[in-house]
């Protein structure tokens, strides 16, 4: 086990060598006005555009920067995203763990969900609450996220008042954030151990809608895939010798079925966690979240390099470990795969 | 039931915290501020803050454009026949930190300014007025310390005094502009930025200071302090040893968010003070109005926007075959006067403004805002008109053209429908006097444009000009001299227009100066060097809640645009 996952860990700088190479490669597609023009802010400063392509090197050869931007990331230096106005490894330093406190608050419930309505409509194939939850999946399917955030923002927020807009908390709430201590970077987390729940809660208030909205978006697909895999174990030959044994259907549907039923789950489950993890671009968007998300589509958008390229190797990261995570999961649920 | 009840209570409890405070004054902003040093701020997302945390020796009084009034500075005089000006420095100023401000930390802002002079900054124009140049030493040699050195010092008295190498009618207006914010010496040293001293500059020339670790920890002296920036937020709090009144607002919040609809929503129902529009069409329609909205309108606009066309256009790709055979056009097609101003009286402004300005919107009879000195509201204007199209289109090129027709091929920004629309209404005009007459219309990407334009390989684009200070100067010397800013975009030169401007430049006689840009207006509008497109009439909305936002003291040369005036200026019902 040790073996597999340190095989797995070694393959994160590969993966980022390899990322890097493609996308370094990719941006020399751009002209280096192009590629200038972000540091550009107005028609003023267009007069310098030579100067600052001159003072970025973006007329070198490839190798020249391709090796610039290989020797200062490996001093720990991954440029400076004009996006954010700060170095990529302190936007990324400061905006993950927003992400990752709205993954957790996301992905616990889709799965859950999803896993218990997967279940539910298979048990009651073509009754009516299967019917129910399969026009719900389509819906669900059909709503891109950023229908549903506007709908949820202008039902909860504008017009029944119940819920914030907007950011990560209240504005007077942000002046207390200075005296938060941080353990763990998640502001609800560090908010409580600092004893101050009101910020804890106003930050959770701030993830409701966000979440919300990805909830209803993402749980589509798991829930359909859930409620098939669930019919296809319910007719498999274990499940009929189970229940020729004699055990109580509750026992056959959960410990049998529904085990088996969740291991394509595990892979699902390991995407939706990367997809998170990788920033709910637009979701975060409508609601000013300050996480990765947000960031990387203002970077796009401006054609932040240093910024696409550092969220690509932060996102390999993620892939990586978040595959390795499901592999062990596949092997403890599943006692036939091993890691050899 | 009782379940879902109480969860909506206990939400609507918490959330009726949501409403932006009394004390606080909430700005919901659709782009970031990239800055929040002086010696690299250019934007104006960057200056609205700056212009609050720092000052500047002097500023604009009130909404005019044209008097300026003392700031960090108490007064000044001008001696050597406009070429020094002698500052006297307010006593008693802290900064943020707790230093006391002195003629040293003024001294230090310049020089800083004309050390770096870095391509992201305005300080091209300081370096214009101080140096003869608005290079860096970098890109011109002959800038040497002993030149920058002599250029602003301190005498025994304290004062600061500027030695121009010529008089610069526009130098006191660029002084108010928030990039010469006075900054803090001791602590920006303290911080690792240049010690001011002349063993080190060289280390510094052109270097970027937009992530300097003064912009991450400003200390200047205005009347509010940074609590803090992160991600989407800036926070900022009245200064308690302020020198000057006592702000009405104790607190300060810019929160990023950049759905519009996002920003929409949180301003009606108060839990944002002033959000950034969407555009006068979608202003009108979602926020005027509305309950608890204060709407003020006809405020003065201050860029400036034209058709650019091209007497030496240096790209074969748009020219087709080169000739007037109707499939093409020559390098030199809009040399001749006649076709510039058969193009001009081609394009419907009054169509443009119903269509595009939404009503909203006024012919100019020069590159000028109205607001600014200088402007001559009696130089004629083109108008549509057909008739007089059709007569210049006979007469140019000695009726080659209308003989054999022309295609013309224009680019406009990606992205921007207002220059878009226009384009549509010219080609649609054009195209219907002639059948052999063919214009067609490219988007272009901004970076690519910049470059091209800059290069003279754009035949007919639209560019436009926002104000670095409030001098007729900015705009005209950029648009109409034959070494403006963006002459190589246009390839046209008028030397007694030249003479004109360069004779304003090197008075301080303001009569004298609007009778010579009276004179550059009335030989453009003959010449015809440019299409005008008519100025949007400008506009704000905020809270109903907020005191001081009015058409009588909105200041357009104020980076925060949206009040136009300082937040200390600012106070809520």
């Amino acid at each position: 086990m040790l073996n597999f996952i340190v095989k797995r860990l070694i393959q994160i700088p590969v993966v980022m060598l390899v990322l890097s190479l493609m996308i370094v490669g990719l941006t020399q597609l751009l002209t280096p006005e192009q590629r200038a023009a972000p540091y550009i802010r107005s028609e003023q400063q267009a007069a310098r555009l030579e100067q600052i392509i001159e003072q970025r090197g973006l007329r070198d050869p490839f190798p020249v920067q391709y090796s610039r931007w290989l020797g200062s990331t490996v001093k720990g230096d991954l440029g400076y995203s004009k996006a954010s106005n700060q170095d990529v490894v302190t936007t990324i330093k400061e905006r993950l763990p927003r992400t990752i406190e709205l993954t957790i608050v996301t992905a616990i419930p889709i799965l859950l969900l999803s896993i218990w309505l997967g279940t539910l409509s298979a048990l009651h194939k073509d009754k009516f609450i299967d019917q129910l939850l399969r026009v719900l999946v389509v819906l669900g399917y059909s709503l891109p996220s950023f229908v549903v955030g506007i709908l949820l923002l202008a039902v909860f927020y504008a017009y029944l008042g119940w819920l914030p807009g907007s950011g990560q908390l209240n504005v007077i709430n942000t002046f207390a954030l200075g005296d938060i201590k941080t353990y763990t970077g998640l502001l609800t987390v560090d908010a409580a151990l600092n004893g101050r729940w009101d910020i804890a809660w106003d930050a959770l208030q701030h993830m409701i809608l966000p979440a919300l909205t990805l909830v209803i978006v993402l749980s589509a697909n798991i829930i359909k895939v859930m409620r098939n895999n669930m019919l296809e174990a319910l007719t498999s030959d274990y499940v009929r010798t189970a229940r020729a044994k004699g055990l109580s259907p509750n026992v056959v549907n959960r410990k049998h079925a529904r085990r088996n039923a969740l291991l394509s789950i595990v892979t699902l489950g390991g995407f939706l966690i990367i997809g998170l993890l990788g920033g709910s671009l637009i979701t975060e968007t409508i609601f000013a979240f300050p996480g990765v998300g947000q960031w990387v589509v203002q970077a796009a958008i401006g054609v932040d390099l240093a910024a696409v390229l550092g969220f690509a190797m932060l996102t390999a990261v993620i892939v990586v470990l978040v595959s390795t995570v499901v592999d062990i999961l596949y092997g403890v649920i599943d006692p036939r795969v091993r890691f050899d | 039931m009782k379940k879902v009840a109480a969860l909506a209570t206990l939400l609507t409890l918490t959330s009726a915290l949501a409403a932006a405070p009394k004390d606080t004054l909430v700005y919901q902003m659709s782009s970031d501020i990239p800055t929040m040093d002086p010696g690299v701020t250019y934007d104006t997302a960057s200056g609205a803050v700056v212009e609050n945390i720092y000052e500047t020796l002097l500023t604009y009084s009130g909404a005019s454009l044209t008097k300026l009034e003392p700031l960090l500075a108490t007064k000044w005089t001008i001696s050597n026949g406009g070429k020094t000006y002698t500052f006297d420095l307010r006593k008693g100023v802290k900064f943020h930190s707790g230093n006391a401000m002195t003629c040293a930390d003024a001294e230090y802002t310049f020089e800083r300014n004309l050390v770096t002079n870095s391509a992201e900054s305005g300080n091209w124009f300081l370096a214009e007025s101080l140096l003869g140049t608005g290079a860096n030493a970098a890109d011109d040699k002959t800038i040497t310390w002993a030149r920058i050195d002599k250029a602003v010092e301190c005498n025994n008295a304290g004062q600061l005094v500027f030695t121009l190498p010529s008089v610069d009618p526009a130098f006191l207006a660029k002084l108010a502009f928030p990039g010469q914010s006075v900054v803090d010496q001791k602590h920006a040293a303290g911080l690792g930025e240049w010690n001011g001293k002349e063993a080190t500059w060289k280390d510094w020339v052109g270097k970027d200071l937009t992530n300097s670790k003064l912009s991450q920890n400003p200390s200047g002296t205005g009347a509010y302090k940074l609590v803090r920036k992160d991600a989407n937020t800036v926070l900022a709090t009245a200064f308690d040893s302020y020198w000057g009144k006592k702000p009405a607002l104790k607190n300060v919040i810019f929160q990023k968010v950049s759905e519009i609809a996002a920003r929409q929503q949180a301003f009606l129902r108060g839990d944002a003070d002033i959000i950034d529009g969407g555009g006068r069409a979608v202003d009108t329609e979602q926020v005027k109005g509305k309950p608890g909205v204060l709407w003020v309108d006809n405020l003065p606009n201050t860029s400036a926007t034209a058709f650019f066309m091209n007497e030496n256009i240096k790209n074969a790709g748009l020219l087709g075959s080169g000739k007037l055979d109707g499939r093409g056009i020559p390098a030199t097609f809009f040399k001749d006067a006649n076709v510039r101003r058969a193009f001009s009286y081609s394009f419907n402004y009054d169509q443009y403004i119903r269509d595009v300005q939404k009503g909203a919107g006024k012919q100019r009879t020069m590159l000028l805002p109205e607001s600014f000195p200088g402007y001559d509201a009696k130089v004629s204007t083109y108008t549509y008109d057909k008739a007089k199209a059709e007569a210049f289109f006979k007469r140019a090129y000695g009726g080659q053209l209308w003989k054999n027709g022309f295609t013309l091929t224009t680019n406009y920004r990606a992205g921007s429908e207002p220059s878009q629309k226009a384009m549509e209404i010219l080609k649609a005009n054009v195209e219907a006097l002639n059948p052999k007459f063919r214009v067609n219309i490219q988007a272009k990407q901004w970076s690519e444009m910049l470059k091209d334009s800059k290069d003279g390989k754009e035949a007919m684009t639209i560019m436009g000009w926002a104000p670095d200070y409030a001098d007729p100067d900015n705009f005209m010397y950029t648009f109409y001299s034959s070494n403006g800013y963006y002459n190589p975009r246009l390839n046209w030169k008028d030397s007694q227009i030249d003479k004109w401007l360069d004779q304003a430049r090197a008075t301080v006689n303001t009569a004298e100066r609007n009778r010579l840009y009276s004179l550059v207006g009335k030989k453009a509008y003959e010449q015809a060097p440019y299409i005008l497109v008519p100025a949007g009439v400008g506009y704000t909305f905020v809270s109903a809640n907020l005191v001081g936002v009015s058409a009588s003291n909105y200041n357009p040369m104020i980076s925060f645009a949206n009040t136009g005036t300082f937040w200390k200026e600012l106070s809520k019902k």
